[in-house]
């Protein structure tokens, strides 16, 4: 007995030893950035130190106050949540003809989607550059929007394609003989089920938008106003000429980051809402 | 014919008929004709609109005019997958134009179909079209967006969206009754397949489809980088040069007494390849040393690219295996209960929601190879190294420093992605397994790991898609010590402005992607069931 308890007791500080190691891998530069954000630039250049010597919140003034990084928030969260909303609702469809009906050509068509996203992107710049041209877009959000999909809708679709293979057959022919059409089948059963493919696609999918940077400053470059999180602070000027301005780039990242952990942390629940043990029974 | 002219009483029949059992009216078969007509005519009108385009298109009169390359010119203007599309589309029209009037209700069925998507597509143009001829006259001393132009602009289409909605709403009405025959499982199947895959289909090809052709088309010639001068078609020169390797077996350069010469940091010096090679155009890429003094040397025509064809492989395959074996951990580690457990998934996606722009500037400054950087500074206070490294610029650290901000980079992307995949295992699974005396390891490697294949694979394809194009953090750390193929890409054309060539490097990129990606959805099985 007493054998049994102390290997449970082992086994539980080896495991929150695991997730401490875990959480010391991932967040101990985001603790540097933190650390650097309340730096002054000459403390930066300096030795390190594990703690600001003399915090500051000049970082976070010049941020705060600069307008442009303010509106390439608002754009950013825009363009990425119209990016997400676009690719989840397309592409939930496309998955679902993919994953769950049989016709010719299927396999075919998975590795066209793929193919959109093989290139290099700085490949089709060039290509995609004359089409947002001629759509009449160019310089604003929407250009974004339009091109965008060209890397995550395949995503979307080959992960959600992976996940409707993945749910059990039975529970289409259960709503098929209960008189339900596909398209009731597939929105009302089969979508419910894979929240969790939806959510992470979505989370994932928003973050690659959030964080694209080629695609937005080559097609909002010319118009401050459309500029989005990643361009703004790629052309912070510094306040001291000719030097980067690691410490403000720093309490940008800060800034930016922020929304996008509340957002995982408010929908990281729904990722284990899925298909509960024995949805299938009875 | 003759008989339903009878019955020229129009109607939706009385209460007592039986679908499918009421003869057509003539007003019913006019509809028909009407809607057969109208794709017969969308169908040549397609047609005609592709002849006027390529007749009008000022680039292949030039080259008609001056006898350079007529085809080549069609390609620029136009590309293969439009005029390929039109013509299927076309001919697509037409067939179902001529079903329609057979009465065939699979043909009907597709020709609603057809129909909600050209509303779909009429509004969604029209949507586009307000805003661009809105913002197009907004200038600096005109700031107001022009609604009586938008709203001109789009009249057309407009008018053109009622007869497409009435014909549509007019022909689901009479599907059931006019049209004869039975559909199999299949046809529908296809037909219901093909309508929740045509948004994400148009979507690439209006998105996708241009600039990829025009990367493969661009890669047969000779194209500059933002020039105006004449484009040759080269053939497969590109891949030639990029891809023309041989390997030679080389001596060492010894000194008088035979003892292989090194170099300072003590590797040996080889002698060069053959006169004959080196006036063909080939480079020494690296030499592997077989003992003896004598080595197998790999020399390329471009050296540069074969390194860095090198290089990316090299990084993809570490730190993809790396990222899966520390990703699968993670997701496990997230998987189970315990309190705290939504913090720890908010704490572990951070560094994937950083911006890459950002991240690996981080990065940078955490590696400088003096005490200023954090990483030498940890190192040296726990004893681990003596004095600092120089991690980005010690040509023998590079690539794995790489690796290891990239692993660190994208482990959470694997993670998640294979979280969510566990949660498709049952529950009811591992308890028959603990039931049966399997122990945790066993039921990771016979119940896990099985059941996760598929999300494995699609998380493999999607991460070493990106490693195999890993541009960033190769740009941002090691600038131009060390290149990927990305970045190698990325000198060719801005650099170097060479168009041409540089697409070609797209394109073997492309094919590397596939070859992986086709590899692993094979062996891990997504493809079944």
């Amino acid at each position: 007995m007493t054998q049994k308890q102390l290997t449970h007791i082992l086994g539980r500080i080896g495991f929150w030893l695991l997730v401490v190691a875990i959480a010391l891998f991932t967040l101990f530069p985001f603790y540097w950035a933190l650390n650097s954000s309340f730096k002054s630039e000459q403390e930066i250049m300096g030795s390190a130190s594990y703690v600001p010597s003399d915090p500051t919140l000049i970082n976070y003034q010049s941020v705060l106050s600069n307008a442009n990084f303010i509106r390439a928030l608002g754009n950013s969260a825009l363009v990425s949540g119209l990016t997400v909303l676009l690719a989840l609702s397309v592409g939930s469809f496309a998955a679902y003809a993919l994953g769950r009906i049989q016709f010719r050509g299927r396999t075919a068509m998975l590795y066209a989607v793929l193919s959109m996203t093989m290139f290099p992107q700085i490949s089709v710049l060039a290509g995609l550059f004359a089409i947002v041209k001629d759509l009449g877009v160019f310089g604003s959000p929407l250009a974004l929007i339009i091109s965008y999909p060209i890397f995550t809708l395949p995503f979307t679709v080959w992960v959600l394609t992976s996940f409707f293979r993945g749910l059990p057959g039975e529970i289409e022919q259960a709503a098929y003989v209960d008189g339900a059409t596909t398209f009731q089948t597939f929105h009302m059963i089969l979508l419910p089920l894979t929240a969790p493919a939806l959510v992470t696609t979505g989370l994932l999918a928003f973050i690659s938008a959030w964080n694209e940077y080629l695609f937005a400053l080559t097609f909002t470059i010319t118009d401050p106003g459309s500029y989005t999180v990643p361009v703004a602070i790629a052309l912070f000027s510094g306040n001291i000429a000719r030097q980067e301005p690691i410490a403000e780039v720093m309490a940008a990242a800060m800034v930016v980051t922020l929304p996008l952990l509340a957002l995982v942390l408010v929908f990281q629940n729904r990722i284990v809402e899925g298909l509960t043990a024995g949805a299938v029974k009875g | 014919m003759a008989e339903e002219k009878k019955h020229p009483l129009e109607g939706t029949g009385s209460p007592g008929d039986q679908p499918r059992q009421r003869r057509a009216t003539d007003i019913e078969n006019l509809g028909v004709e009407l809607i057969s007509g109208l794709f017969m005519l969308l169908g040549l009108a397609l047609f005609g609109l592709l002849f006027v385009q390529i007749n009008s298109d000022p680039a292949i009169r030039e080259a008609t005019r001056n006898d350079t390359s007529v085809f080549l010119a069609f390609l620029d203007s136009f590309g293969i997958v439009t005029p390929l599309l039109i013509i299927l589309i076309g001919v697509l029209f037409l067939r179902l134009g001529f079903n329609l009037r057979k009465r065939s209700v699979t043909a009907a069925r597709w020709a609603e179909l057809a129909l909600l998507w050209m509303i779909v597509a009429l509004v969604l143009y029209s949507i586009i079209t307000f805003v661009s001829v809105g913002r197009a006259s907004i200038t600096l001393s005109n700031p107001t967006f022009d609604i009586g132009g938008a709203i001109l602009a789009i009249l057309p289409f407009l008018v053109l969206l009622v007869p497409v909605f009435f014909a549509r709403r007019w022909l689901t009405g009479v599907l059931e009754y006019i049209f004869e025959g039975d559909e199999t499982l299949t046809t529908r199947n296809t037909r219901m397949a093909w309508n929740l895959l045509l948004p994400t289909v148009a979507l690439l090809i209006l998105v996708a489809a241009r600039p990829l052709e025009e990367t493969f088309i661009t890669s047969l010639t000779d194209k500059r980088f933002a020039g105006t001068g004449t484009v040759n078609f080269v053939g497969l020169d590109n891949y030639a040069k990029l891809l023309q390797f041989r390997i030679e077996s080389v001596n060492c350069r010894s000194d008088e007494s035979g003892v292989c010469q090194t170099d300072n940091a003590g590797t040996t010096r080889w002698e060069l390849p053959s006169r004959d090679l080196l006036q063909l155009g080939f480079r020494p890429v690296g030499t592997i040393d077989r003992g003896n003094g004598t080595g197998l040397s790999i020399i390329g025509t471009d050296p540069d690219f074969l390194q860095a064809v090198g290089n990316t492989l090299y990084f993809t395959v570490i730190s993809v295996v790396l990222e899966l074996v520390l990703g699968l951990f993670v997701a496990m580690v997230v998987n189970s209960k315990f309190s705290g457990r939504g913090l720890m998934r908010t704490a572990m996606l951070v560094p994937w929601a950083i911006p890459t722009v950002i991240s690996a500037r981080l990065w940078e400054v955490m590696l400088r190879d003096n005490q200023s950087g954090l990483i030498n500074k940890i190192l040296v206070d726990l004893n681990v190294i003596q004095s600092s490294q120089a991690w980005l610029a010690n040509p023998s650290l590079q690539l794995n420093t790489l690796i290891m901000v990239d692993v660190w980079k994208t482990v959470p992307f694997m993670a998640l992605l294979l979280l969510a995949g566990l949660q498709t295992i049952p529950g009811d699974l591992y308890e028959a397994a603990s039931v049966d005396g399997a122990n945790r390891v066993r039921q990771f490697f016979s119940v896990t790991l099985p059941l996760l294949r598929p999300t494995i694979a699609v998380a493999l394809v999607f991460r070493t898609l990106d490693a195999l194009r890993a541009f960033d953090v190769f740009q941002v750390l090691l600038g131009r010590q060390k290149l990927s193929m990305a970045t190698y890409n990325y000198e060719t054309l801005v650099q170097a402005q060479n168009g041409g060539y540089a697409s070609a490097i797209g394109v073997i990129i492309f094919i590397l992607i596939f070859i992986f990606a086709v590899v692993y959805v094979r062996t891990l099985g997504v493809e079944t069931e």
